[in-house]
């Protein structure tokens, strides 16, 4: 019942991320969903990509481990855990 | 180009369900607008074409921290279509499955949200780290409101054993017997916050709430009462609908519920103790008393204090029906009709003010529509208003502290909006170019 307050602020941390990267894209996103979230893969894929429309992210893959274990201690919770993102080329830059 | 993982380990959060946007012109404030972005969850929706006593278990999963008040204006209402009114054991039992949720929810709401307020804590979590007696002390209170809900509803969350006509299951003595030093620990932290709440200091304001809560001739009102206002309103609670109707704001998600003709009101704690102190027990009377809490409050930072007393009220009044209790011979009574066609409607009293709900019902006891009516739509206006005077004196304020003196306002009245007005996203339009 709160998906649209979690992507609103997986939104936000995603964007700061990049920014902070300096990114010029998002290529993929990847969460790790508890087993008690109450939220299901296709709740968030649902409005994934109206989340990210207009963004760095729009177009993003969205890959998403769906744990199955409730004595998890973060088995409620929905962690972002990796991005994918773009780096412009900058000269003598590794 | 270069392609690079960032590992981010971060747990998302929810937060940010309310948003504050204040417009002040001229030096005044004239605008203040709520805004709630919790999107509709179409509960009334789903419950179209469901058996009429499938509604207490459905309606539960509307509040995790108040879902006996679902159950309890579920049952009442349809038992009203089935001629069943309950009474004896089976009746002191569901109130004293609704002591168990007054008890979890107050001890949720004064301590681990609106406490640190006013000990100068961010948060419970700060106030944990430095005065971690004081939580403990909440978290006991919780636990033992868990603990009634557990015996009586079969878990702590969105409670099982609840059906049309009293329980599944009823507790033995011995399941009564163990409850009992549990509450009577309970009424002692109860005691103790009440006189803690009393000292603390309270921002100096007041306003001229109209109250409207439950009233009940023998009672403090949880599961039945006529439907009293402060102005002299009194109506039985089916007929709710005559007097108050729900308003949308385009602003905000949220419904707005005011009294026709007049605008906003007050429901919860504040507005019960307003209109049924005579009917606390004798003990939460004189502790009222011996702490100077006035008759009426209206100021709504005590709104912590009232709370703290409820408490009380509700441990003794668990322990009075524990040490009556002696186990029905039924664990639910039996109607003496199917569900009649019609329009049933009940309200009860959710720890946050007065819970409508309203089913229609066909010939065969299917739910035509539904309709609920929850507390915390019922005072939305009312906390706009308080923003407004909040936010008139506080004007030479920065956003920061503004935004801070609003959701310390927002938190006197709800802990759900409280839980998500930690992080209140303030916007203030000074008119400034």
């Amino acid at each position: 019942m709160h998906e649209e307050a979690l992507l609103r602020d997986l939104h936000r941390k995603v964007l700061e991320v990049a920014a902070a990267q300096a990114a010029t894209r998002v290529r993929r996103i990847s969460l790790w969903v508890g087993a008690l979230a109450h939220l299901t893969e296709e709740q968030l894929r649902a409005r994934w990509v109206e989340t990210f429309a207009g963004t760095l992210a729009e177009g993003a893959q969205l890959d998403i481990e769906h744990s199955l274990d409730p004595e998890d201690p973060r088995a409620d919770k929905i962690v972002l855990t990796k991005m994918d993102i773009d780096l412009r080329h900058v000269e003598g830059s590794s | 180009m270069t392609e690079r993982t960032i590992d981010v380990d971060y747990v998302a959060r929810v937060e940010g369900e309310g948003a504050c946007h204040v417009t002040i012109r001229d030096g005044a404030v004239d605008d203040v607008q709520l805004r709630i972005f919790e999107p509709p969850r179409f509960f009334e929706a789903l419950l179209r074409g469901r058996r009429y006593d499938e509604a207490p278990d459905i309606t539960a999963r509307i509040c995790g921290i108040c879902p006996v008040a679902y159950q309890m204006s579920a049952c009442h209402a349809v038992e009203r279509s089935l001629g069943l009114t309950l009474d004896g054991p089976l009746r002191d039992l569901r109130r004293l499955l609704y002591c168990g949720e007054w008890i979890e929810s107050h001890a949720l709401h004064v301590y681990l949200l609106h406490l640190p307020d006013f000990l100068g804590y961010p948060d419970a979590m700060a106030l944990a780290k430095e005065r971690p007696a004081a939580v403990r002390r909440g978290l006991e209170l919780k636990k033992a409101g868990n603990a009634i809900l557990r015996t009586l509803g079969g878990r702590e969350i969105h409670p099982i054993n609840v059906r049309v006509g009293g329980f599944y299951r009823v507790p033995t003595l011995e399941e009564a017997a163990t409850l009992r030093p549990v509450v009577e620990g309970a009424l002692a932290l109860a005691e103790e916050t009440f006189l803690f709440a009393s000292t603390l200091d309270f921002p100096k304001i007041e306003f001229d709430y109209e109250f409207v809560a439950l009233t009940h001739p023998d009672e403090y009102p949880m599961n039945e009462g006529t439907v009293t206002s402060s102005t002299g309103l009194q109506l039985p609670a089916e007929r709710f609908e005559e007097a108050f109707e729900e308003v949308q704001v385009p602003y905000s998600n949220a419904l707005q519920v005011v009294r026709k003709g007049r605008g906003s009101y007050l429901t919860g704690p504040l507005a019960r103790y307003a209109l049924n102190r005579e009917r606390l027990t004798p003990r939460a009377r004189a502790l009222a008393t011996e702490a100077g809490l006035p008759d009426v409050v209206r100021n709504p930072y005590q709104a912590i204090v009232v709370r703290s007393l409820e408490m009380v009220f509700a441990c003794e009044e668990a322990l009075r029906i524990l040490d009556d209790y002696r186990p029905p011979e039924v664990p639910y009574q039996t109607p003496p009709h199917p569900p009649a066609e019609g329009s049933w409607a009940a309200i009860t009293e959710a720890p946050r003010g007065m819970l409508f709900h309203r089913y229609r019902l066909d010939a065969h006891g299917t739910i035509q529509e539904a309709r609920i009516v929850a507390p915390t739509t019922q005072n939305q206006k009312r906390i706009e208003d308080d923003l407004r005077t909040v936010v008139a004196r506080s004007l030479d304020q920065d956003d920061r502290h503004l935004a801070d003196a609003c959701e310390k306002a927002i938190r006197n009245h709800d802990p759900c909006i409280s839980c998500a007005t930690h992080f209140l996203d303030l916007t203030v339009d000074r008119g400034e170019r």
